[in-house]
């Protein structure tokens, strides 16, 4: 019953799906690298840019090709927004610091998704026409599905670009500093808030570029980002807390993962194999494949 | 004055008697109905649509309208001296927990005499286990697993049709599509991980054994998926006659959108209803649906026989901006049902309500629904309400079967092979 062609077939969706988890999945990666704060408003983060391309797209007519930009512009704006508002506030608790942290991104997130239902109704939403959607490439009988293979070179060039940035520039060296020791960059001069803002808004901006690219493939809806972002947190603990490379790593192997499962169990039990995989390497390696803490 | 034993006796005496006439003398109390819907959450719009249906259904049971429907040409219950019933609305977020927590605020803390839901099969099991419980009346308006009226209950009533109702009306399509030299031979069966998915593909199952009907794929995914590229590329590989769908509205899309990127056209769609039944699932991809079959327990186009259901369609489009659809339609009647067991029983006591619903027998002109009455059997269910299957055609639904309710012959296949 397993063709190679099925088999070729279900790595190649695997591969580009797993390349879109590993985008969706950086941002909060990002930012637990930088702050150790988990962000359990990363789904509704990426509502929110699904809500904004969608928007754009119905409103003005723009294809999610050309808004993802703007998207990832206003959303980068926006998580800076979060910190200075209300993450910054919550770091300055002086007991049970985790606990203060958790309840503030998560009511966030129940904030966000209420917020959306209010303005847009909870009903599902989905963008018609874009130069993406619905299109495929066959190669053989192999089907690649465009809007997932441009979210696969969007992941990379992204991934490209995130290691040049950490790797080369000055802010990059900052961020590393930070990350390191918060306490100590004061003294050479590096604004620690600063840092903090443009983490969170780079964390959100990924997110978003991720959601614009989704927006074009999958239905739009308040509650969207719960089971994608279920994915990110495991993405993030496989490929290593903090690690912008191992969510990279992470994503692509779930993506397989997945597929594989797919094909030899039940298709209604391929979480199970990202879950034994992501249970092995806790046991195994509990700072993931890729983390350094 | 001292006051002896006896004064106090009388003067106590005195006051319970003033005090109770006092409480006759008051306006008549509201029947209270508990509604238990998803309100929020991925099936949030399910919950919106389903507050439209039944405040529409309220309004006319408690003001006059000239329509014949029962309870509508009198203000309130006639039978409780014309109270007016009164909704309460609670979420249950498509979680069967939260709907027994639900189920039981309702009954304790809102002193509902009954409750109607659910949209869910699953969250149907534990709200109808909590009002068992607590010997009040449960009425599943739109609830369609098989296994919900086997479990014995006495507070369980169902007034429209179940899934093996309706996969029944699908075989006998099909064995009427044979008849007329069409080749249907193989099945493919793709449905959700719930009570819902389950009971019909089972369903489903046993019809196709029963006919001869050879299911070459059966393939059961996780409602909510983040993707259904391996599903769709099994069911791709099994390339059926007929693929036969059992997916809420999320999953309905994504499969759509899937099969779309995959390249694979069906021959043939024979949907159970669900996602395949909500307008948003058509907005978002009925330009690759053209010709999809769907069951369903309502048509509009029974309008053109019955102007009543135009009249009542017209009422809830006010109130929601869509047309009545498979289960707004039957959560209008099922409050319709249940208010007037209500107002026979002249009680708001659970027995007697149960009593009274049991006792139904509602002719179907006098329902906007294509069921011929209403009438319970000792489980609760109705078995005289006669599902339809529909046709997605253009950009609207037609009926095509049975015969006796279709307005147009079924475009068969869907797509040519």
């Amino acid at each position: 019953m397993l063709s190679a062609e099925t088999i070729v077939q279900s790595l190649a969706s695997g591969l580009l799906m797993g390349l879109l988890y590993g985008l969706i999945a950086v941002g909060l990666a990002l930012i637990f690298g930088l702050m150790d704060v988990v962000n359990f408003a990363h789904g509704e983060f990426l509502m929110t840019a699904m809500y904004a391309t969608f928007g754009l797209a119905v409103l003005v007519g723009l294809d999610p090709l050309l808004s993802a930009p703007l998207v990832a512009a206003a959303l980068f704006v926006f998580g800076a927004l979060v910190y200075l508002g209300i993450v910054r506030f919550a770091m300055r608790a002086k007991k049970n610091i985790g606990m203060v942290q958790i309840f503030t991104t998560f009511g966030l997130a129940i904030l966000m998704q209420g917020l959306a239902q209010f303005l847009f109704t909870p009903d599902y939403r989905s963008i018609a026409n874009s130069w993406l959607g619905g299109k495929t490439l066959s190669v053989g009988d192999i089907f690649l599905p465009v809007p997932q293979l441009a979210g696969a070179v969007v992941s990379i060039a992204t991934f490209g670009l995130l290691y040049f940035v950490i790797n080369r520039t000055d802010f990059g060296r900052a961020l590393e500093a930070t990350r390191e020791d918060a306490g100590a960059v004061a003294l050479v001069g590096i604004d620690r808030n600063r840092v903090f803002a443009i983490g969170w808004g780079l964390g959100a901006a990924l997110v978003g570029l991720a959601g614009a690219i989704m927006a074009t493939f999958f239905y739009i809806y308040p509650d969207v980002g719960s089971s994608f972002a279920l994915i990110a947190y495991v993405t993030v603990a496989l490929g290593g807390f903090g690690s912008v490379f191992g969510a990279f790593a992470g994503g692509i192997i779930i993506g397989l993962v997945e597929a594989i499962t797919a094909m030899i169990l039940p298709p209604s039990l391929k979480s199970v194999g990202i879950y034994s995989v992501y249970l092995a390497v806790v046991f195994l390696r509990p700072r993931g494949l890729f983390g350094s803490i | 004055m001292t006051i002896t034993r006896r004064d106090l006796l009388i003067g106590t005496a005195a006051i319970v008697t003033t005090a109770s006439t006092g409480a006759r003398a008051q306006p008549i109390q509201d029947v209270v109905i508990g509604v238990i819907y998803p309100f929020s959450g991925s099936s949030a719009q399910i919950g919106v649509d389903a507050k439209h249906a039944f405040n529409t259904a309220a309004d006319i049971i408690n003001n006059v309208y000239d329509l014949d429907l029962p309870l509508a040409r009198s203000a309130g219950l006639p039978g409780l001296g014309g109270a007016k019933v009164r909704l309460v609305f609670a979420d249950h977020q498509a979680d069967p927990q939260k709907g027994r927590a639900e189920a039981e605020r309702l009954i304790t803390q809102e002193k509902v005499s009954a409750i109607i839901g659910t949209y869910q099969s699953a969250v149907a099991v534990t709200v109808s286990d909590t009002t068992e419980r607590y010997q009040i009346p449960f009425l599943s308006a739109d609830n369609s697993s098989p296994s919900l009226h086997r479990r014995g209950l006495k507070f369980y009533f169902r007034a429209g049709a179940h899934d093996e109702m309706f996969s029944a009306a699908m075989f006998d399509f099909f064995d009427a599509l044979k008849k007329k030299g069409e080749r249907i031979e193989t099945l493919a069966l793709f449905h959700e991980d719930t009570i819902f998915g389950t009971d019909s593909s089972n369903a489903q199952l046993k019809l196709a054994g029963e006919r001869g009907y050879k299911v070459v794929a059966n393939i059961k995914y996780r409602a909510n998926s983040p993707s259904l590229t391996a599903e769709v590329q099994q069911l791709k590989a099994a390339n059926a006659d007929v693929l036969m769908p059992s997916s809420y509205t999320t999953d309905g899309i994504l499969l759509v959108k899937t099969m779309g990127e995959l390249g694979y056209k069906p021959k043939a769609m024979v949907a159970q209803d669900a996602g395949f039944a909500e307008k948003t699932l058509y907005d978002a991809v009925g330009d690759k649906l053209q010709g999809v079959i769907s069951r369903g327990s309502f048509s509009l186009d029974l309008a053109a026989k019955r102007p009543m259901v135009g009249k009542v369609n017209d009422l809830f489009k006010v109130k929601s901006g869509k047309d009545f659809n498979d289960y707004s339609s039957r959560q209008f009647m099922g409050l319709i049902v249940l208010a007037d067991a209500i107002n026979r029983a002249k009680s708001t006591d659970g027995e007697k309500i149960r009593a009274a619903l049991a006792a139904t027998d509602m002719p179907g002109e006098q329902t906007i629904m294509p069921w011929k009455r209403v009438k319970f059997d000792e489980n609760g269910q109705n078995n005289y309400a006669d599902p339809v299957l529909l046709q997605w055609v253009g950009s609207k639904f037609v009926t095509i079967f049975p015969v006796q309710a279709a307005v147009a012959e079924a475009v068969w296949p869907m797509n040519k092979g």
